[in-house]
């Protein structure tokens, strides 16, 4: 749109078409700054260590052994081979989501004020904290292989069904996180809460042990109404029971997904104006 | 500045029509903070609040119902003290900030200058910083690919363009921040107070770059509070004062009708401050670091005046300036010497004259009196100053009453006709010039 003077009009406060698509308007323009923001966590995550970026393989592995050792004679049962491949295959579908989500609403309420000094999509810090997530989730694939080639896991054809597990927790973590941002920039205690919510929720998820160890009487809630108990399944399903989902199996996680996405989005982009005066 | 002008600055703020020059446009706008009573930190408490209604808001208006027009290819220039609005105003242009009421406008490309290298990381390579720094200014990576070998060179780093961020000078970064944000010819540049950037050699070098990007046409948002740098870069400016526009127009025009108010709030300032310190001297019978002597005589009171003999705290340079001193002396004392000093603020010890050095002895004293000092034509140029005054005796071995630069004074060359503004004071000296006598000693 063009103005008298000749000079489009790149910026009227008061026109504005909907805020849910101008925000995914401007994230399309700004995808390079996605690609940068991503490549700085990485980068600089281990930028003085100097194993580096192998550390992001290393951590679940220990944590994985810390597990075996603790568990493995506990939950020894036939329906439960190969503790650690089980162990790490559950470990890596929460760590994405908990990661994704802390370090989007880490970035954007302490994410050096930036906020405050230039414009950028404000999307950008939460979609640059599923884009880190998403690599390390890649690289700790490595890990993954190692220990099912070692306790003798078959890798079968349904592991094409992987990257779609993946997006789907992705998008899951990227909806909660949007979520909790907007809470945390009016609450900053949000950010310290969340962890204490984290630890419990990790412990009511059929992560480091079996579902079936649950007492019938609680077992409905912890599983069917526990998201995360869906996408960590999801995500075992074609690599350590190395069969597809069925339909529900599928169809819960996705909607769960896309309902949470669509909701952090919406609500996201709807208070993202109110950002600059509370940062 | 004559009053006539003021009135037409002033009508000139009600009626803001956009044209089509206008490349910035605010049109009322404001920017409403709620800021909370008291700092309410967790949602528990909140939570508690909100059920009984105790969540009490204060609004707080960084800006007012301002509107102004920026014309394309103008430098505009925003004065004001600190916390009037000037960096809100610049946010909301740069699209930082969305106004709670009112409409921004802004045709063209915005190149922020607001905190310069804001988002660097230090442990990021200078290149790869150029390359984070370039996205979040939106550009794209075959844009950054095309701009880096002119950034690098322009930002003088040579081989530390590999090193941490973190290994660099303050001054180094700087001219790094610099340099990605004006690689680009924007269509409108915010520069705020950032001329300071880097070594000498380095600010002339950004100074030029910035006129180089106004000879091209851009738009410059200028932020200073230098009013050096305001009446000899912009053309018009603004005033913004707690979020208020006071004034806009020409910006020698509306410089000058904010330098004249911030010397009547000095005026006042000084006014009070040597009221209060007449107070306490009165009161304090001890010795102070302000004061100190044992009091023989006692100088019981001092009068900054003009020659009608009004208080005054402001003068202009060349204006006569009389001062008054009261004093008390407690017993017969022979031949005492009356003394003062100027002092300029930073410490600087101009002048001090007293009595016995004029000639002047005087007879022996006993009871209340005065003594006046009188200077012609003020010689010191624009600054703070500060009279101290004295009292001792003959041979200078006893000091009766001591002040210390507790009497401060504003000089200012606004009204003067003596327009000197280079070092400490004007010799009132004369020029000359003429051509035909060079002519004949050669």
């Amino acid at each position: 749109m063009k103005s008298k003077t000749g000079l489009p009009v790149t910026y009227d406060s008061t026109r504005r078409g909907s805020v849910v698509f101008e925000e995914l308007r401007e994230i399309l323009n700004y995808r390079y700054l996605i690609l940068q923001l991503v490549r700085r966590d990485i980068l600089t995550r281990y930028k003085r260590s100097i194993l580096g970026v192998a550390w992001t393989m290393l951590n679940p592995l220990g944590m994985m052994l810390v597990w075996t050792i603790a568990f493995s004679q506990i939950f020894k049962s036939a329906s439960l081979p190969a503790y650690p491949a089980f162990a790490l295959n559950g470990l890596l579908a929460w760590t994405f989501f908990s990661q994704t989500t802390t370090a989007s609403m880490v970035n954007l309420v302490w994410g050096g004020g930036l906020l405050n000094r230039i414009y950028i999509p404000r999307v950008s810090f939460a979609l640059a904290a599923m884009g880190t997530g998403l690599v390390n989730m890649l690289l700790s694939l490595v890990p993954l292989a190692v220990v099912m080639l070692v306790t003798g896991m078959p890798f079968t054809w349904t592991l094409i069904f992987v990257p779609v597990t993946i997006l789907i927790i992705g998008a899951f973590a990227l909806g909660v996180g949007l979520l909790i941002s907007t809470w945390a920039v009016y609450f900053p205690d949000i950010a310290e809460m969340y962890q204490i919510v984290l630890t419990a929720w990790m412990f009511l998820t059929p992560i480091m042990y079996p579902e079936e160890i649950l007492p019938q009487a609680y077992r409905i809630y912890i599983t069917m109404l526990n998201p995360m108990y869906h996408m960590v399944k999801l995500f075992r399903i074609p690599i350590y029971y190395a069969r597809l989902p069925t339909l529900m199996e599928f169809l819960v996680p996705l909607s769960i997904s896309l309902i949470v996405l669509i909701l952090g989005w919406v609500v996201f982009s709807r208070k993202s104006d109110e950002f600059a005066y509370r940062i | 500045m004559n009053l006539h002008t003021g009135y037409k600055l002033m009508s000139d703020i009600s009626s803001p029509v956009p044209t089509d020059q206008d490349i910035i446009q605010l049109e009322n706008v404001s920017v409403e903070y709620r800021v909370p009573q008291e700092r309410i930190g967790t949602f528990k408490e909140y939570m508690i609040r909100l059920l009984e209604g105790r969540v009490k808001h204060r609004n707080f208006n960084a800006l007012n119902k301002v509107s102004i027009n920026v014309r394309r290819g103008e430098v505009f220039g925003l004065i004001g003290p600190n916390g009037a609005g000037k960096s809100t105003l610049l946010k909301l242009v740069a699209r930082v900030l969305r106004p709670t009421h009112g409409r921004v406008r802004v045709m063209g490309r915005v190149a922020p200058l607001l905190e310069v290298g804001a988002g660097f990381h230090p442990e990021l390579t200078g290149r790869e910083n150029i390359f984070l720094n370039g996205a979040m200014l939106g550009f794209s990576r075959e844009q950054m690919q095309e701009k880096f070998p002119r950034i690098v060179e322009f930002s003088e780093l040579g081989d530390f363009i590999d090193a941490p961020l973190r290994t660099y000078s303050s001054g180094m970064s700087a001219r790094l921040g610099f340099a990605v944000a004006t690689d680009t010819q924007p269509d409108i540049l915010i520069v705020d107070e950032i001329l300071s950037v880097g070594d000498e050699a380095f600010q002339h070098k950004s100074f030029e770059r910035i006129q180089a990007i106004k000879a091209q046409g851009a738009t410059i948002l200028l932020v200073s509070h230098a009013m050096s740098t305001i009446e000899s870069m912009c053309q018009r400016a603004a005033w913004l004062h707690h979020g208020q526009l006071i004034a806009v127009g020409d910006a020698e025009a509306v410089v000058a009708q904010y330098t004249g108010r911030v010397l009547e709030n000095e005026a006042e300032r000084l006014t009070t401050e040597r009221k209060t310190v007449g107070a306490n001297l009165a009161l304090s019978q001890n010795e102070s670091p302000s004061r100190w002597g044992n009091r023989k005589i006692e100088i019981t009171h001092v009068h900054i005046t003009d020659p009608s003999g009004i208080e005054q705290a402001i003068f202009n340079t060349g204006q006569p300036l009389i001062l008054q001193i009261d004093y008390e002396a407690h017993e017969h004392i022979q031949a005492p010497v009356f003394g003062i000093a100027i002092y300029r603020q930073d410490g600087i010890h101009i002048t001090g004259p007293n009595t016995t050095q004029a000639g002047l002895t005087l007879p022996t004293i006993d009871g209340p009196g005065r003594i006046t000092y009188e200077i012609a034509s003020l010689p010191l140029l624009e600054g703070l100053y500060s009279f101290s005054i004295a009292v001792v005796s003959q041979n200078e071995n006893e000091i009766f009453d001591y002040h210390d630069r507790i009497y401060p004074f504003r000089v200012t060359n606004r009204d003067a006709h003596i327009k000197e503004r280079y070092g400490l004071l004007t010799l009132g000296g004369k020029w000359k010039f003429d051509a035909t006598q060079l002519m004949e000693h050669k």
